[in-house]
């Protein structure tokens, strides 16, 4: 059975190749898709734990979690909670940096845990009470800066006192001001985006940031990546664009199978006809039949496994959000792929599998 | 292979139209086990007709077909009757083309789910019946004609059918490639003790079956005993 499938397939070699390639591009949106959300939570994981934070603190029913603003008020209150040993408030500033708009400028407090983490690779900390910057070493190396030389943010100069490592991408991606000049160039002066909080031992975060919600009405406490990703409106637009273009890939898919192995059936009814003569059962007629389908499918999902990893690469170029979000290629990621273009072929087999039971052998024989 | 006893095959009052056309009408019919029946008549007399019937191709529209006394051809179980009691041999090879000779023959063993291994044994023993061990991994597309036809005829005792239906064999071959594929059904019905039936306009079938009998225009209107 097996084998004849295989020959069947490659009788028409064009035909075979083009429903797979329909095919292949639908598995490939959904794995490029799903490795760029997979990419996504991996930085949203490091925006979760800037500074190597326990948990971030955020304004509450925001579209997303860079649009948060706090007062820096609320950090004293957070400091007094007893779950909470250290906090300290962060306001990110986002396309600051005109030759890298992907990069995020950072406001903190010089003697706030979140700088004081940061690894100096090169230069120093900065004294207290200037405007020194901090650069991160991955944005140093494609801005060409070093410690000693200038910075444009937000079109003023600012003087980079360091160059630091964090091993968070996009910490590494971008740059820290004292909070206050942050405040000062954003337009939100006594305002933050996030509180990140250090706490107690012992202390677990899913609890602690359900006590501080409650504590601090308001505020909505992330705790963990794929929270992170819930509460931004673009993941969630993300994850409901996979929905969508699985539908389409399967309804599209499936057509395009079906309509390939309708025309098949049409074309070799007598040989159709010829197995039922042999003895062949309608099922096992249908089964070759629907055999044939799922295997253009698998062709065309191998296919798009392979474009689908291209394109995740090409879809965050695209995107420009290159410099923070990596695509990230995992096995279900794959597998979804996979059972997406089986899906395909399952559907698209069904109806011709069918016909080719309501053939009587004598008039498929006759090619009626 | 020791001979299998054919069955015997009655028709009772056979009639089938296909709309407005009657393609038999009240034909009955009977094939002793073994017997090598064959059916002669114009383009068009039903005779295709009435081979499909007897192989459960179609359904009558009237009348009873019984083999060894018994009504097999019921929707339910068509297939299986045909892969254990049939096999057909048509004018038009129908061989699957992208399959190799000995592939092509076990097609009706896969129909059987027969083991791989099994099945390729079957289908070069089979092939070499037909002389075509030699020949058993070329596409029909590198064969003859009467070779193709072979093919054919080993594909149909795959299943060591008891009843064999050959439907104008010989009607695109040659004259002497004709003789050698009459020979070899004969031959073989002889040594597996087959009930045959067998289309044909060729007048070498007719002295070669046991019994003629003439269609036209639907009707069974003569029999000639050999």
């Amino acid at each position: 059975m097996f084998n004849i499938i295989t020959t069947n397939l490659w009788r028409r070699p064009a035909r075979t190749v083009f429903t797979a390639a329909g095919i292949a591009v639908g598995v490939a949106m959904v794995v490029a898709l799903l490795s760029f959300t997979s990419g996504l939570q991996k930085t949203a994981a490091g925006f979760v734990h800037l500074g190597g934070s326990g948990l971030g603190v955020f304004q509450a029913n925001v579209s997303e979690p860079t649009t948060s603003l706090l007062p820096t008020a609320l950090v004293g209150r957070l400091r007094a909670l007893p779950q909470v040993t250290r906090a300290t408030p962060l306001l990110l500033v986002v396309e600051a940096i005109k030759r890298e708009p992907a990069a995020i400028v950072f406001g903190a407090e010089p003697s706030g845990f979140f700088t004081r983490s940061l690894v100096i690779v090169e230069g120093t900390r900065g004294a207290s009470g200037t405007q020194a910057a901090l650069v991160g070493d991955r944005l140093a190396a494609q801005l060409h800066v070093h410690a000693g030389g200038h910075i444009a943010i937000k079109g003023h100069s600012y003087p980079v006192a360091g160059v630091y490592h964090s091993g968070i991408y996009f910490e590494d991606a971008g740059a820290v001001l004292p909070l206050a000049v942050a405040q000062a160039i954003a337009g939100h002066p006594g305002e933050e985006t996030d509180i990140v909080v250090d706490l107690a031992a012992g202390v677990r975060a899913s609890a602690a940031g359900a006590q501080i919600e409650r504590a601090v009405p308001g505020t909505r406490v992330i705790t963990d990546p794929e929270q992170a990703l819930r509460v931004g409106a673009n993941a969630t637009l993300i994850s409901q664009a996979i929905l969508v273009i699985v539908v389409i890939a399967l309804i599209v898919g499936g057509l395009s199978v079906a309509n390939t192995m309708a025309m098949s059936v049409m074309e070799r009814r007598s040989e159709l006809g010829l197995l039922s003569t042999v003895g062949w059962s309608p099922l096992r007629v249908a089964i070759l039949i629907f055999g044939e389908g799922v295997g253009v499918s698998l062709i065309g999902a191998a296919g798009g496994l392979l474009l689908g990893v291209v394109g995740g690469r090409l879809l965050v170029d695209a995107l420009g959000v290159s410099s923070y979000v990596s695509p990230s290629i995992t096995a279900w990621g794959l597998g979804r792929g996979l059972l997406i273009g089986v899906a395909i072929g399952m559907l698209g087999g069904i109806y011709p599998a069918w016909r080719v039971t309501r053939m009587t052998p004598l008039r498929a024989l006759a090619g009626t | 292979m020791s001979p299998t006893a054919g069955p015997g095959v009655v028709l009772e009052a056979v009639s089938k139209r296909f709309g407005t056309i009657t393609a038999l009408r009240d034909v009955s019919l009977r094939a002793a086990p073994g017997e090598a029946i064959a059916i002669t008549g114009r383009s068009g007399s039903g005779k295709s007709t009435l081979l499909a019937l007897i192989g459960g191709l179609d359904q009558p529209d009237t009348g009873s077909i019984l083999i060894d006394g018994r009504a097999v051809w019921t929707e339910r179980h068509d297939a299986r009757a045909r892969r254990e009691l049939v096999g057909f041999v048509f004018q038009r090879h129908l061989l699957l083309e992208t399959l190799s000779a000995r592939a092509n023959v076990e097609v009706p063993l896969i129909g059987a789910g027969m083991h791989h291994h099994a099945r390729r044994e079957t289908a070069l023993r089979l092939l070499e019946d037909v002389g075509l061990a030699d020949r058993a991994e070329h596409i029909p597309a590198a064969l003859s004609g009467g070779e193709r036809q072979r093919v054919a005829i080993a594909r149909a005792l795959a299943n060591e059918p008891r009843l064999l239906l050959a439907d104008e064999p010989t009607g695109a071959l040659d004259t002497a490639t004709s003789e050698t594929v009459l020979d070899l059904i004969f031959q073989l019905r002889d040594r597996r003790g087959m009930t045959l039936v067998i289309v044909s306009y060729d007048e070498a079938v007719s002295v070669r079956a046991d019994r003629t009998v003439n269609l036209i225009d639907g009707a069974l209107v003569s029999t000639t005993p050999a």
